[in-house]
């Protein structure tokens, strides 16, 4: 077990320099020119001959002009700056962003909170909800309950989330005035404590309810498949014809067969907690991961687009290896032993 | 199971409804002030709140700028209603002006007894001479900001760091200060910009127990250093940001994109000594597709500059109800088809004149704008000075290029378009495409060119157009002119390439920095939009220079137009301060110059509409004059 997992960690490494060498060239590869990107809010205000003065020491400034095995090497960490420092990725320096003007660290923060608030909850819910309902679905096969949930599942997995969000605004926010129609707080108060929990919970249910939605139909039809196929197994019949109770046959036998498939999944949804929603946050106005990612895309800030890219490969990565170890522990025929 | 779903559904709904029914107030362990305060606005903003206060010294995000402009209001020059620039009697005792024997020009600014900050401590003259102490300073440079020196003697050097004296700015006494202007960016219809400058609490900028001093060689900073890392940080301070404007920060929170702002009880008024009545005023993100509907359910106040013809059209019905109220004001600003006039069939003037005539502009805006737009001669707001006083001229000498395929074709046969592929005489109305014979000079390297057996060069009125993807302009473009008959009735072609904004920019450019292929001559058109500022500066726009063409500063590359780059470099540097005649004369000939060689096409300049609740009264906002600047004067119920 120690064995395979340190070599899939060594995959790991390899994988992620190779990920962050082909990311690195393909964003440098985007026709544009930072230097004179920096510049061009200041243009009017300089004479040509300082306006290219600038220009030259800011493109020396940035090593423009230096090979992309050079500037990827000082992007990682593996080859000094122009200080003399080794500062990268390596390091624990994920760059500045020359849209925000500011380390990429401090940009990242609030958003990250905000889209962790939310996709924990989000989790939470599509899980514990659509979960039971597969199961329950698959157990009562044919029923009336499940030829709805059937009905309902395949309008949220058809309708685009964004046509839910604004549908929901429409009835919960504008006609009913029960939610608030975006936002992630009432502005300019001052909670503390368990009523400024509340009062986000309060203003992100709209957000969640749609995400909850839009995650229904998906999941509950996974659970529902692997369950229908769990409980056809021999076994089942076998249990069954024993007289073993119905709650355990169900729970105890065709659940944790029909886990395995659905393991990857769920483990899948948890990672993605730090990855926001970008219809979602920009549809409620919510500054999450998300909405960064597209803001940093339209602003030509590559530098803060793809450190982010490279903290979601990390992500997968991890999350691939402990999918894999996971399925050793639903089930015992596919442990790893070497 | 059944019971476990509905109790997961319960909870959600218990969880939002305890909040959404109930009153803000109850229950909470540290209310809300702001519930209670009625005498509020929340602004709505599309552009999210980067929380950058730096005095646009690093970004200028739309938002961030909002804040930035209601907390900090002391410019010594300012600009009215009308956008023209004012003294800021509240601050000054008076600005004079002396011209010095070297060409410079120092401008001596009073500064006001009794002015204060926020928290109460006194404003001098000291406190904006360290403004540009720390501007032009090395280390600000070195925390990554972007300031011009060059208008300041002395400050080129003193931001080298080759002196720590900033000579060109002098601090006279506790209530006089004089800036120096270089002799390079003299004479300047606008000069007097260059005399500006804010008080700056040096506290918030440097650790170190900073002073202004002045021993008659200029002002200098005594008792420490700047730190870059210490002017980085003052750009996010929050809690207790030191300022001088109307309101001041009460706090701003990245998480929910919500600045709060109260009334600075020592701010002295505006230029017209007006101070603010409202006690509040929320910024806070506005979603482009909500928003209306934030509007309606109270979530927000204000919005600002919609254009959309379906949020107008809602903005009125909602005005309709009398629960909300709308201001509108025309664009200081146009979209139109830029051509590119040293290239292919858009180098000939007639070419240019045609595209103008072959497009129904009029409709055009109408249907753009969907009834909320106009129409420009060139490039000029609606809203300026300069166009209110010389409309009766404009009107009579501008060609406004009214749709006509006939004047289309007259035009084309008059710049010698009226040749077929072969040589051959063109017939009108063959849907063919026209050619000219051109010299190898014209004929340049256009891709499209043909050479024919007797050696005659001939070029097709064949245009090369590049737009953006996803681009509702081009997309009326392409059906109005590009597809249109008339277009191919007058043996014109426009072909489309539709491409990425970056993309369209470099071509634009011709950056060849980031890629040889856009340096080549490829694209005679693009559709574009600008506005222009309150100073209307053209200079260096329509440079004939082959150094500054080569640097991107004239994009339609006019190089056959010395007269156009001539009178944009006299309306503002060969005109003294003051000398609003001058001005105006330069601009109407200017306009006029540009309505004939027409570099490019206007298409629509939009009407703005401010949407508002009810409550709020006289916040009367123009394209020249912003919310930050009218809500002083506005009032609610």
């Amino acid at each position: 077990m120690t064995k395979y997992v340190l070599k899939r960690l060594g995959y790991m490494v390899v994988v992620f320099f190779t990920v962050s060498f082909l990311m690195y060239c393909l964003y440098n590869l985007i026709p544009q020119d930072p230097a004179r990107l920096e510049l061009e809010g200041i243009k009017t205000t300089l004479k040509p001959a300082e306006y290219e003065a600038r220009y030259k020491e800011l493109r020396e400034e940035m090593g423009l002009d230096d090979p992309i095995v050079v500037r990827y090497a000082r992007w990682m960490g593996l080859a000094k700056d122009r200080k003399g420092n080794l500062n990268g990725l390596l390091e624990g320096y994920f760059g500045y962003s020359r849209y925000f003007k500011k380390d990429i660290v401090e940009v990242v923060k609030e958003p990250a909170k905000n889209t962790i608030f939310i996709n924990i909850f989000a989790t939470i819910l599509a899980l514990g909800i659509t979960i039971p309902l597969g199961i329950y679905c698959a157990v009562h096969k044919g029923g009336k309950f499940d030829n709805f949930t059937q009905v309902l599942t395949i309008v949220g997995y058809s309708i685009p989330t964004y046509i839910i969000a604004l549908l929901f605004i429409y009835i919960f926010a504008v006609l009913l005035r029960w939610f608030p129609v975006s936002g992630i707080g009432t502005p300019g108060a001052t909670y503390t404590g368990l009523k400024y929990y509340v009062d986000k919970l309060y203003y992100l249910c709209l957000p969640l309810m749609v995400m909850t939605f839009g995650s229904l139909g998906g999941m509950t039809r996974y659970v529902r498949a692997a369950m229908i196929d769990a409980l056809s197994m021999d076994h089942i019949k076998t249990a069954r014809a024993k007289g073993v109770h119905e709650k355990t046959v169900i729970y105890s036998h065709a659940w944790r067969n029909a886990l395995l498939p659905i393991i990857g999944i769920v483990i899948g949804w948890f990672l993605g907690i730090f990855s926001g929603s970008l219809i979602i946050e920009n549809t409620f106005g919510l500054n999450g991961m998300g909405s960064l990612y597209i803001k940093a895309l339209n602003n030509h800030d590559y530098d803060l687009a793809l450190a982010m890219q490279m903290f979601y490969t990390v992500v997968s990565l991890v999350g691939a290896l402990i999918t894999d170890l996971s399925y050793g522990f639903v089930d015992p025929r596919v442990r790893i032993d070497k | 199971m059944k019971k476990l779903f509905a109790l997961l559904l319960a909870l959600l709904l218990l969880v939002g409804c305890s909040n959404g029914g109930g009153n803000t107030n109850e229950g909470g362990e540290q209310p809300s002030e702001n519930t209670a305060v009625t005498n509020q606005i929340i602004y709505g903003s599309t552009t999210e709140l980067n929380g950058d206060l730096g005095n646009a010294w690093w970004g200028n995000n739309a938002s961030d700028a909002t804040v930035r402009e209601l907390i900090n209001d002391y410019s010594v020059i300012t600009t009215d209603q009308g956008g023209e620039l004012v003294e800021n009697k509240s601050v000054t005792t008076g600005v004079t002006s002396v011209e010095n024997e070297d060409g410079t020009k120092t401008f001596t600014v009073g500064i006001k007894d009794g002015l204060k900050y926020n928290n109460g401590e006194p404003i001098t003259a000291a406190d904006f001479v360290a403004y540009a102490l720390v501007a032009y300073s090395p280390a600000l440079k070195e925390a990554g900001a972007k300031v011009t020196p060059d208008t300041v003697v002395g400050a080129p050097e003193y931001q080298a760091g080759e002196t720590k004296v900033l000579s060109g700015v002098r601090l006279l006494d506790d209530h006089t200060y004089s800036i120096t202007i270089s002799a390079d960016y003299l004479p300047y219809y606008f000069d007097a910009s260059y005399a500006s400058l804010s008080p700056l609490y040096l506290p918030m900028y440097a650790s170190a127990p900073l002073t202004v001093k002045d021993d008659g060689e200029g002002a200098y900073l005594d008792g420490g250093e700047l730190v870059p890392s210490e002017l980085d940080a003052s750009r996010t301070i929050y809690e207790g940001r030191v300022s001088a404007g109307p309101y001041q920060l009460e706090s701003l929170d990245l998480g929910s994109l919500t600045a709060t702002l109260t009334i600075n009880p020592n701010y002295a008024g505006n230029f017209e000594g007006q101070k603010p009545s409202v006690e509040k005023i929320l910024i806070v993100k506005a979603v482009q597709e909500t928003m209306m509907d934030q509007l309606e359910t109270g979530a927000i106040d204000f919005l600002s500059t919609l254009t959309d013809g379906a949020e107008v059209q809602r903005a009125l019905d909602m005005e309709d109800t009398g629960k909300f109220k709308t201001v509108h004001y025309e664009r200081n600003g146009y979209g139109a088809i830029f051509f590119q006039c040293d290239f292919g069939p858009t180098q000939f003037p007639e070419v240019r004149h045609a595209v103008a005539y072959l497009l129904d502009r009029n409709e055009f805006a109408n249907t753009f704008c969907q009834g909320f737009g106009s129409v420009v001669d060139g490039p000029y707001g609606l809203a300026m000075w300069m166009y209110k006083d010389s409309k009766d001229i404009l009107a009579s000498t501008l060609n406004s290029y009214t749709y006509s395929v006939e004047s289309a074709v007259n035009e084309l046969k008059d710049g010698g378009w009226t040749l077929n592929a072969d040589g051959t005489d063109y017939v009108d109305g063959s849907g063919l495409v026209r050619y000219k014979e051109v010299t190898p000079e014209e004929a340049g390297d256009y891709a499209f060119n043909v050479t024919l057996a007797d050696g005659r060069i001939l070029m097709p009125l064949h245009i090369e157009w590049s737009s953006s993807e996803g681009n509702s302009v081009s997309e009326l473009l392409a059906v109005m002119l590009a597809n249109g008959d008339q277009t191919k009735e007058a043996g014109m072609e426009i072909r489309q390439e539709i491409m990425s904004f970056g993309d369209l920019l470099n071509y634009y450019y011709r950056d060849s920095s980031v890629d040889p292929k856009y340096g080549v001559k490829t694209y005679g058109m693009y559709n574009l939009a600008t506005n222009f500022t309150a100073m209307y500066d053209q200079s260096y726009s329509y440079t004939v220079d082959p150094e500054l063409l080569a640097q991107g500063y004239n994009t339609f590359f006019s190089v056959d137009n010395p007269l156009l780059d001539q009178l944009s470099m006299d309306m503002v540097y060969g005109v003294e301060a003051g000398d609003d005649k001058a001005y105006l004369d330069t601009w109407v000939a200017f306009i006029q110059e540009w309505n004939r060689y027409l570099p490019a096409v206007p298409l629509y300049s939009n009407v703005y509409y401010d949407v508002m609740n009810a409550k709020i009264n006289n916040l009367e906002c123009n394209s020249l004059f912003d919310f930050q600047q009218a809500v002083v004067y506005a009032t609610v119920e």
